[in-house]
């Protein structure tokens, strides 16, 4: 008797779960305002562990200018940031204001859970549309309006070891280098006696859409309906990225899990040239007796650089949509986060603003920082699959491996990855 | 004489085996940044320093999230003590109808994956307003099947007699489950209060979401923050999983004093 | 013999709610009534956290599964949907058999070095304390940290592991970089980081076999192999085949390995069911798959267990 009682309690209580959960998602009380005060939440991925005193700089400023309003902020590492997120979004008790990378906030963006800004910018004297970086503005629009405020950017640049350089006699790079340019100095840079490498590049997914584009190539049909990327300039592109490891670079073998790897090579002096963001200038520039200097990436037959670009959501559920517009435009455009992020070596803000910039501009190492914006001349910005984004940079990413570790030929990998995207779309 | 001998030299060999991580956590988080960033640099620290352990305060309170760990752990592990001592004294010495159903019930929480279960756990947390509370955090802790389970087969293996005894003195049930057979289960129950610490003391995920404000985060959750998007300081994250290890350590020494031989009740048996 | 007297305080809700006899019951009726209130009063603080926060929220899963839902939109239901292309997922199945092949190397490992190591600590002499908590250290480092060690033992370049190997003539496989070894690379780091688990539970059983049943058995003349074989295994026997029993469903659940130590790679080689779920839940944005992923590996892990519930009395002894 007490079983069947118990079983019926169990029922009971699995009920109301269920219902709690199809609950969910129903109350739509998006974009509410109850005047521009009270506190504001936001969440973001790109402080910790290393700029949250900067972070904090900026909020002070922003409580100070608006009186009334606090911020409250929270913090995750990347890698847990959207299990949280999407976490909280679900059990709605999503954080007002929250940072997106540009891949995943189309995804967002139809979701219906971000709340369009246009009309609160129009609303807005002191927002200027043209101090926003341009491309960035553009790339947070959905369907023609502004989801999300560019707050900021980087690019990807080459790193070089000028000493290694001069050592082995061979010229620096320049902005006119081609793929060969890089093979054969890299050829000449290897030196494994010594421990000596000549280029490092990561083969994945971001490496190859870079890649591919850097080959004239197009990673999706014009229609968008295809993948392409299997064609004989993907193949061409898997294979450049694909010959490093073993030759020019060390292989997954020898770097053998260790952390950072790549990253303590170059501060050790054992790394030539180097592809990877300008997020690391600030660690490099303060290692001593590093001698480094940056320029644009080879291309093959063109140019193309990788950007990533950040922006400040407002939730779609907000109670407080004044303030947290006001927050986001803050973290993307006022004085004090320029100059916070610039003077930080944080990411750079997404901001057309030559005066602010000048002071960057000026300082060492690397002499030749203006690559950074000379960079932005030739964008390839990743493809974007609506809400398939990650699994198809996964599937790519381990094609490369299936191709790099021998389970398959470079162009079997690609054909299987290609149908793959492509059965995505649908 | 020799098996003694080929004993502790098994156990020695198998000790240093075991010392690797601990060793290598300890190495790290003494190693200074440039000897860290340097491939060709020796594996042990030159000279070591204790820098790391004084920048865990840098990304998170500490102190703070040490405490919430403490507090959280402590009333977890003695509250899963209560509930799970309970409720295999039930499965074990009570035979009621539908018993071995409703213990697979138990053991059929253990079988679906935290990472989904998160979710519409979440949700109901938001609809009891506990999101963000000590209560949100520990609720779906302080119950383990795991420890029903383990429990269960301690009780099982302590014979019937003992009971039988107990009743003919006139002992009802809360005192042949208090006073006769939890004594004689110490080894069990010192042993997992050991395992019921160190779950809630290195769970992660649920503290991540549930805790929205610093006041409610643990220090997984705060050691998470020290790892960077685009690199990360691993002599600090070692300072801090080698901080976190060290009230695990001293719990279960601490509770090797109770897994001893007990009393034999080979008398008792017939 | 008197009647067990009824747990008057431990169960005052239970009590309260059961119904007063007015009719004279007969001695068992009322024995088996009794019992049964001590049973809800004794269950009901677990019972009831278990319905609420465990098991309501799988029902929620079992509830998601049926939907197409990315958490951060409106979920729509669509039947069994998830189910049937579960049927025609090769990744799926791909990794379904890896978490297989995981096991069959893990569990037998790791309970037989556990056994040993158990048997080995099992022993009143000095210095006890201090080796098993080392034995233990393992059990609650992180396994980022592990994960790290192993690699570097395993670095099929310049490990630890292969430069032994190389000293005795054995050429040592890629390990974790290459897609056939990358699987028992994860075994070796798991079994190595779970062998103090399964000693400490099964040293918590060995310390309950009376001393003089083994002197006695010594008298008789047993070795050491009939000794353990007829005595301790079976007095252990419930301890055994708790740790086998969890073993098995935390098996079925390998993770956190695989994630710090391979990422399901080279190509997938090494992917497991819960990095599957993972993924499609919060990064793929399929909620719905990822839930009816986690039921068909509820299922299968409640089949086994069932499965050794009954095997259960052909082996383990009860007093």
């Amino acid at each position: 008797m007490t079983t069947r009682r118990r079983v019926l309690a169990a029922a009971a209580g699995a009920l109301a779960a269920v219902s709690l959960l199809a609950a969910c998602g129903q109350d739509a009380s998006g974009g509410a305002d109850d005047g521009a005060t009270g506190t504001v939440t936001y969440f973001t991925f790109s402080a910790a562990p290393d700029h949250l005193k900067d972070l904090d700089a900026i909020k002070a400023e922003f409580e100070k200018q608006n009186p009334g309003i606090t911020v409250q902020v929270q913090t995750a590492a990347y890698d847990d940031y959207f299990t949280k997120l999407q976490t909280a979004i679900a059990g709605g008790t999503a954080p007002d204001t929250f940072e997106l990378n540009y891949e995943n906030f189309v995804t967002y963006a139809r979701a219906g859970a971000l709340l369009p800004l246009d009309e609160r910018a129009k609303a807005d004297q002191d927002y200027d549309a043209n101090r926003l970086y341009p491309k960035a503005r553009e790339a947070f629009q959905f369907k023609g309006k502004l989801y999300a405020v560019p707050s900021t950017f980087s690019d990807v640049v080459l790193f070089y070891n000028k000493k290694l350089f001069d050592a082995a006699g061979v010229a620096h790079p320049t902005a006119d280098w081609t793929w060969a340019d890089e093979r054969a100095a890299a050829e000449k840079l290897t030196n494994k006696a010594k421990g000596v490498y000549g280029d490092y590049q990561p083969v994945t997914f971001h490496e190859f859409y870079k890649a591919l584009a850097q080959n004239g190539g197009s990673f999706l049909s014009e229609d968008g309906k295809k993948a392409t990327f299997n064609d004989a300039k993907g193949l061409e592109a898997a294979q450049w990225l694909l010959s490093k490891p073993g030759t020019v670079q060390p292989t997954v073998a020898e770097i053998g899990g260790k952390a950072d790897y790549d990253t303590a090579l170059f501060t050790s002096g054992k790394l030539a040239m180097w592809h990877n963001g300008i997020w690391q200038i600030s660690k490099l520039a303060g290692t001593a007796g590093l001698d480094f200097d940056i320029v644009t990436e080879p291309g093959n037959t063109r140019k193309a650089n990788a950007v990533f670009m950040n922006a400040t959501a407002v939730s779609a559920k907000t109670k407080k949509a004044t303030a947290a517009w006001k927050w986001a435009r803050f973290l993307g455009s006022s004085q004090k986060a320029v100059e916070t992020r610039l003077g930080s070596n944080w990411e750079l803000p997404a901001v057309s603003d030559q005066a602010a910039f000048d002071s960057y501009l000026k300082k060492t190492p690397p002499a030749n920082r203006k690559a950074v914006f000379d960079a932005l001349a030739d964008i390839a910005l990743p493809p974007v699959l609506d809400a398939q984004q990650s699994k198809m940079q996964d599937i790519v990413t381990q094609a490369l491996e299936k191709a790099a570790s021998g389970q398959a030929t470079p162009q079997q990998a690609l054909d299987d990855a290609a149908a793959a995207v492509t059965a995505l779309i649908k | 004489m020799s098996r003694k001998i080929l004993r502790y030299l098994a156990l020695t060999l198998g000790a240093v085996a075991m010392l690797g991580p601990f060793a290598w956590m300890l190495i790290t988080s003494l190693t200074g940044d440039p000897q860290l960033a340097r491939v060709d640099a020796p594996l042990l620290p030159d000279p070591p320093t204790i820098e790391p352990y004084g920048r865990l305060g840098e990304a998170f309170p500490f102190w703070r999230f040490a405490a919430n760990s403490v507090g959280v752990a402590v009333v977890s592990t003695l509250l899963q003590l209560f509930t799970s001592a309970t409720a295999a004294y039930a499965f074990s010495r009570l035979r009621f109808r539908g018993s071995g159903a409703v213990f697979v019930l138990y053991l059929a929480t253990m079988m679906i994956p935290m990472q989904v279960i998160i979710v519409p756990l979440f949700i109901e947390m938001r609809h009891l307003g506990l999101v963000d509370s000590y209560a949100g955090l520990l609720l779906p802790t302080i119950v383990s099947s795991f420890g029903v389970f383990m429990l269960r087969q301690a009780f099982l293996a302590l014979p019937m007699e003992l009971d039988e005894a107990a009743y003919v003195d006139g002992a009802g049930h809360l005192r042949v489950f208090a006073q006769v057979l939890l004594p004689l289960v110490a080894p069990a129950l010192a042993t997992f209060a050991v395992f019921a610490f160190m779950s809630s003391w290195n769970a992660f995920l649920w503290p991540l979401v549930i805790a929205q404000t610093e006041a409610h985060m643990t220090l997984p959750v705060g050691l998470s923050l020290l790892q960077g998007r685009y690199s990360t300081a691993w002599n600090v994250v070692m300072a801090g999983s080698t901080m976190s290890v060290l009230p695990i350590l001293a719990l279960y020494v601490f509770a090797q004093r109770y897994v001893v031989r007990g009393i034999t009740f080979t008398g008792i048996k017939s | 013999m008197t009647e067990p007297r009824t747990a008057t305080t431990a169960a005052p809700t239970a009590r309260a709610n059961a119904p007063t006899p007015r009719v004279r019951r007969s001695g068992a009726a009322r024995r088996r009534l009794r019992t049964a209130v001590a049973a809800a009063g004794f269950l009901a603080p677990s019972l009831l956290l278990l319905l609420g926060f465990w098991i309501g929220p799988m029902l929620g899963t079992a509830w998601v599964s049926l939907q197409d839902w990315n958490l951060i939109g409106v979920p729509t239901f669509v039947g069994l949907d998830n189910y049937t292309e579960l049927l025609g997922d090769a990744e799926f199945h791909a990794a379904l058999g890896h978490t297989l092949a995981y096991l069959a190397g893990y569990l037998p490992l790791v309970l037989v070095c556990g056994l040993a190591v158990a048997l080995l600590l099992d022993a009143k002499l000095p210095a006890m304390t201090l080796y098993r908590a080392t034995f233990f250290l393992p059990v609650i480092s992180s396994w980022v940290a592990v994960s790290l060690l192993w690699k570097w033992l395993l670095n099929p370049a310049d490990g630890l592991v292969n430069r032994i190997l190389g000293a005795l003539g054995v050429p040592g496989p890629g390990w974790w970089t290459d897609p056939d070894w990358a699987m028992p690379s994860v075994v070796l780091a798991s079994v190595w980081k779970d062998v103090g688990f399964v000693a400490v539970i099964l040293l918590a059983g060995l310390q309950a076999i009376p001393r003089d049943l083994l002197e006695a058995a010594a008298l008789d003349g047993a070795g050491w192999w009939r000794k353990l074989r007829s005595i301790t295994l079976p007095m252990i026997s419930p301890s055994l085949f708790f740790v086998t029993v969890i073993s098995l469903i935390n098996g079925f659940q390998v993770f956190d390995q695989v994630w710090v130590m391979t990422e399901g790679g080279p190509g997938g080689a090494s992917s497991v069911v819960v990095e599957q779920i993972v993924n499609n839940a919060f990064s793929y944005g399929r909620v719905g798959y990822a839930s009816a992923m986690s039921i068909v590996l509820f299922a299968v892990i409640l089949l086994v267990t069932l499965a050794q519930l009954r095997l259960q009395r052909r082996w383990v002894h009860y007093e």
